[in-house]
């Protein structure tokens, strides 16, 4: 029986590291990095920083560890620079999920970090745009509203701002859930 | 015949805006009032409303927020 539970801690320890995050001095180095490795073909997710390591930017790129090099690699050849490199060594220090999914009896609510999409169930219209406090969330929320999702002009296309990069991964998000 | 009021004071968004669809979807036509307690809700619920093809109004300030009137046919 010890050497069981002496076997799965281990196995547990493994599991955990096989994943890091990048962090980066502010938001654009994330975004310019999430589009560089993304593009490259690597297989990375832009989360939430874990409480421990914030460092004033609310997102981080978790990648699979044993690409760290050659990642820091496409990174560097890009001219993007991150400001650490974190080894997902216990739960404490594991990647928040950006996403919030809200079921409503008729609609449902994704919200990614600080922006929120809702939309009606049935018709897939979009009903809601709210959250975040940039400039262009009432010019973002007046372009959307109302529009169904397929035909609703994308965030990354009309807003300039991080929260319209947020809207972006929750309308992302949205259309994921809402596809046949 | 008196209006309906839809009371949204308090909640989040979207939780306003949806009251208020709803009361569209089992009103159709008519008016009906929405209190609301912070700017966001008041345009967020505005906003909805116009989307359906409601026109609001008016806009009428109260102590804890706003009476927002909604109309339709």
């Amino acid at each position: 029986m010890a050497w069981f539970k002496r076997c799965t801690a281990v196995s547990a320890e493994v599991q955990a590291v096989d994943l890091g995050f990048l962090t980066f001095q502010n938001t654009s180095e994330v975004l310019r990095a999430q589009k560089v490795l993304s593009r490259a073909g690597w297989k990375i997710r832009v989360m939430g920083p874990p409480p421990e390591v914030r460092t004033g930017c609310d997102l981080v790129i978790e990648f699979p560890l044993m690409e760290e090099l050659r990642i820091v690699k496409t990174l560097a050849d890009a001219g993007v620079k991150p400001e650490n490199v974190v080894p997902v060594a216990s739960p404490l220090l594991k990647p928040v999920d950006l996403y919030t999914i809200t079921d409503f009896p008729e609609h449902l609510m994704v919200r990614a970090a600080n922006m929120k999409i809702t939309v009606d169930r049935h018709s897939l219209v979009i009903v809601n745009i709210s959250g975040g406090g940039c400039p262009d969330v009432p010019f973002l929320a007046a372009a959307m509203t109302g529009k169904h999702l397929s035909k609703a002009p994308q965030p990354k296309d009309i807003g300039h701002t991080l929260c319209a990069y947020a809207l972006q991964l929750a309308y992302e998000e949205m259309l994921k859930r809402c596809s046949p | 015949m008196s209006t309906t009021t839809v009371d949204a004071r308090g909640l989040s968004c979207p939780q306003p805006v949806i009251l208020a669809m709803n009361q569209m979807k089992t009103q159709r036509t008519g008016e009906f009032c929405v209190l609301v307690d912070t700017d966001t809700s008041k345009e967020n619920v505005s906003r909805a409303a116009k989307s359906k093809g409601w026109e609001v109004a008016s806009i009428e300030p109260e102590e804890d927020g706003y009476r927002l009137k909604l109309k339709k046919g």
